[in-house]
């Protein structure tokens, strides 16, 4: 089977600023992958050349071995860092345009899960809390059927029970050809459910290892070597 | 998809219309009746109404008046609002991931947009025969029209439905024109890191300016090249009206592929969330 | 019984200790079938994937078993647990004695140690209702 994921000697620059610098990964299916770095380091840039709300500079990258488009829309189930939730909609409104827009997605596993977290199905989208519209994206992000996961910081600003939830979800929803990429800078969280991990600073990729890999190397958890590596 | 586009975004703008519309249709209903029971004579120089009445109507005329122009004022906002707002601001996470082209984006965004300021127009018209009404007959109308299309036909050697085919054309590409220019600028401003709405609506004054422009130079170069002798030796005043609205139409046009193209080109390769 | 994975140690070695734990102390008897690797791995907070990979090295050590039908089951060769248990054990005492010796304690004297609190421990238990 292919790899869900292909990037070579990607670079994508803003002007003078390079945000990325040849990068080249490549990203099986069956995975969860932790993409860890500072801010600023260029994974929010990353994820964004792969739903194709950016185009390369330079280099290419392929999500199935197709380019970023339409095709590929289709499988990348992306949760921006952003929230998006700020219109008139209810939750039951944005579940139909899901349901409309995404054949993958599975409704029932979406109201299902909106029920263990307590939200209201008739409950305005602009009236939620910061944390909720979060549970909500997620929710609606998790209910698809993909191929590929793109999630990024998807635990910065929910409570910890909600986060075991979140991670829990993320855990079932696990399918053997479906991969999940989770950007982060909160590693101690969510290190447990981590295959594999890529460190990126300052634009490029300086370290890929599986946890458990970076446990028997250097007898620290990859929170550890994280502080280690990027310490100021 | 562009079918399930138009359908959100004909849900996402009706809920803002649809009560203006109901607001206005009410309140012409108000006018006419006020008008018919309180003072039939208001428009009659020579007798005089209730003055009470009207004040009153002086007043729901005023706010008829007031709710017509908030209803333009509306459908442009709108247009803008929905352009910049779902596809350039946080919205746009949610929209450019959809498993949809661009130009789906752009075209659902323009029928929709058209829709509604044909819309407009036309409920504007309604309440204004609702007004009238009973101050003609449908006679008087009939008779207006085949006396003006009459002489169009004696002078201008033009039938009145051409006439009107090729006029309704010149405003429809107009109207695309103008809203495909609007997007040109939207899309232009969003290049910007900071201040985009601004950045948004110098562009648009840039790109009035520079069309201005252009056509002051075009119409400099038409003695230039003599053809102000072509068009008088036409001297036919049909071809005159002819040249002048398919000459707009095919303008028109011309404008709309430019600011459509610029707009997708711009949304595919420089598209920059904040 | 809690799932507890500390941070420096590889995942899936924590979690072929914990499970030989349950199994050795008898939460898991033997011939019980196993949830699936998803459910453990959720249970606790795992990767599926590295979970996967800690029972497959059980498997090969002969305390679990796959029926390819229906599942994994803890092993009924009550000899193969026994042995797991006695290098536990092993493993323990072995620990136990370094940080003994690490306070100073010669081996006999960690020993004779050992029996004064054995004998403390039976005084306790000749009355156990005395208060």
């Amino acid at each position: 089977m292919t790899n869900i994921l292909t990037a070579t000697d990607l670079s994508k620059s803003f002007g003078k600023k390079e945000a990325l610098k040849n990068i080249s990964l490549e990203i099986p299916r069956g995975k969860i992958i932790g993409l860890l770095g500072p801010n600023g380091s260029g994974k929010t840039t990353f994820i964004k050349l792969v739903t194709g709300l950016l185009v390369p500079s330079a280099g290419e990258i392929k999500v199935n071995d197709l380019d970023p488009g339409v095709e590929t829309k289709k499988i990348v189930s992306y949760l921006p860092e952003r929230t998006y939730l700020n219109s008139w909609m209810k939750i039951d409104d944005i579940l139909s345009f899901f349901e409309d827009f995404y054949p993958d997605f599975n409704r029932i596993k979406a109201q299902n899960m909106m029920q263990d977290l307590e939200l209201n199905s008739n409950d305005r989208l602009k009236t939620l809390s910061k944390g909720n519209k979060e549970k909500v994206q997620l929710i609606l992000v998790m209910s698809r059927d993909a191929d590929l996961y793109l999630l990024d910081e998807p635990i910065g600003g929910v409570d910890p029970a909600a986060r075991d939830y979140i991670l829990n979800t993320i855990i079932t929803n696990y399918q053997e050809n479906a991969s999940v990429i989770i950007s982060t800078h909160l590693i101690a969280d969510i290190e447990q459910v981590l295959d594999e991990v890529v460190f990126i600073s300052k634009g490029q990729v300086a370290l890929t290892a599986s946890v458990d890999e970076i446990r028997e190397e250097h007898h620290q958890s990859v929170d550890g070597l994280f502080r280690e590596v990027f310490k100021c | 998809m562009l079918g399930k586009l138009l359908k959100h975004e004909l849900k996402a703008s009706g809920r803002i219309f649809l009560p203006i519309y109901a607001v206005l249709l009410l309140l012409t209903i108000v006018n006419k009746l006020v008008l018919s029971l309180g003072c039939p004579d208001f428009f009659n120089e020579e007798t005089v109404s209730h003055p009470v009445m009207e004040m009153i109507f002086a007043i729901t005329l005023l706010l008829y008046v007031a709710i017509v122009v908030a209803l333009s004022v509306m459908t442009l906002v709108v247009i803008v609002q929905r352009f910049y707002k779902n596809l350039f601001t946080d919205e746009g996470y949610l929209m450019f991931t959809l498993p949809v082209k661009t130009r789906d984006h752009i075209i659902s965004k323009l029928l929709i947009a058209m829709l509604w300021t044909c819309v407009s127009g036309v409920v504007i018209t309604i309440t204004i025969l609702i007004l009238s009404w009973g101050t003609f007959t449908w006679m008087d109308v009939t008779q207006a029209y085949s006396m003006l299309s009459q002489q169009v036909e004696t002078q201008l050697h033009l039938s009145m439905g051409l006439l009107i085919f090729e006029a309704a054309l010149m405003m429809i590409t107009e109207i695309v024109a103008s809203i495909l220019m609007i997007y040109i600028a939207i899309a232009l401003g969003q290049l910007f890191n900071q201040h985009r709405i601004i950045a948004a609506f110098g562009a648009y004054v840039v790109i009035s300016v520079a069309l201005q422009f252009i056509f002051s130079i075009a119409m400099l170069l038409i003695p230039v090249f003599n053809l102000d002798y072509t068009f008088l030796s036409l001297a036919d005043p049909t071809e005159v009206v002819q040249w002048f609205l398919n000459g707009t139409t095919a303008i028109n046009l011309l404008l709309c592929a430019a600011f459509y193209f610029g707009t997708q080109y711009i949304m595919k390769n420089k598209l920059n969330l904040e | 019984m809690k799932w507890n994975i500390d941070s420096d140690r590889p995942i899936y070695k924590q979690l072929i200790e914990q499970i030989e734990y349950r199994i050795v102390s008898g939460l898991y008897k033997p011939g019980d079938k196993l949830s699936s690797v998803r459910e453990l791995a959720m249970d606790a907070g795992v990767n599926p994937n590295t979970m996967q990979k800690a029972l497959a090295e059980l498997e090969r050590s002969g305390l679990v078993f796959t029926v390819r039908t229906s599942g994994r089951y803890i092993t009924k060769e009550i000899k193969v647990i026994e042995e797991v248990k006695k290098t536990i054990a092993f493993d323990e005492i072995e620990r136990f004695f370094e940080k003994m010796q690490s306070l100073g304690y010669t081996k006999r004297e960690i020993i004779s140690l050992i029996e004064t609190d054995k004998e403390r421990g039976q005084e306790n238990d000749k009355h156990p209702n005395s208060n």
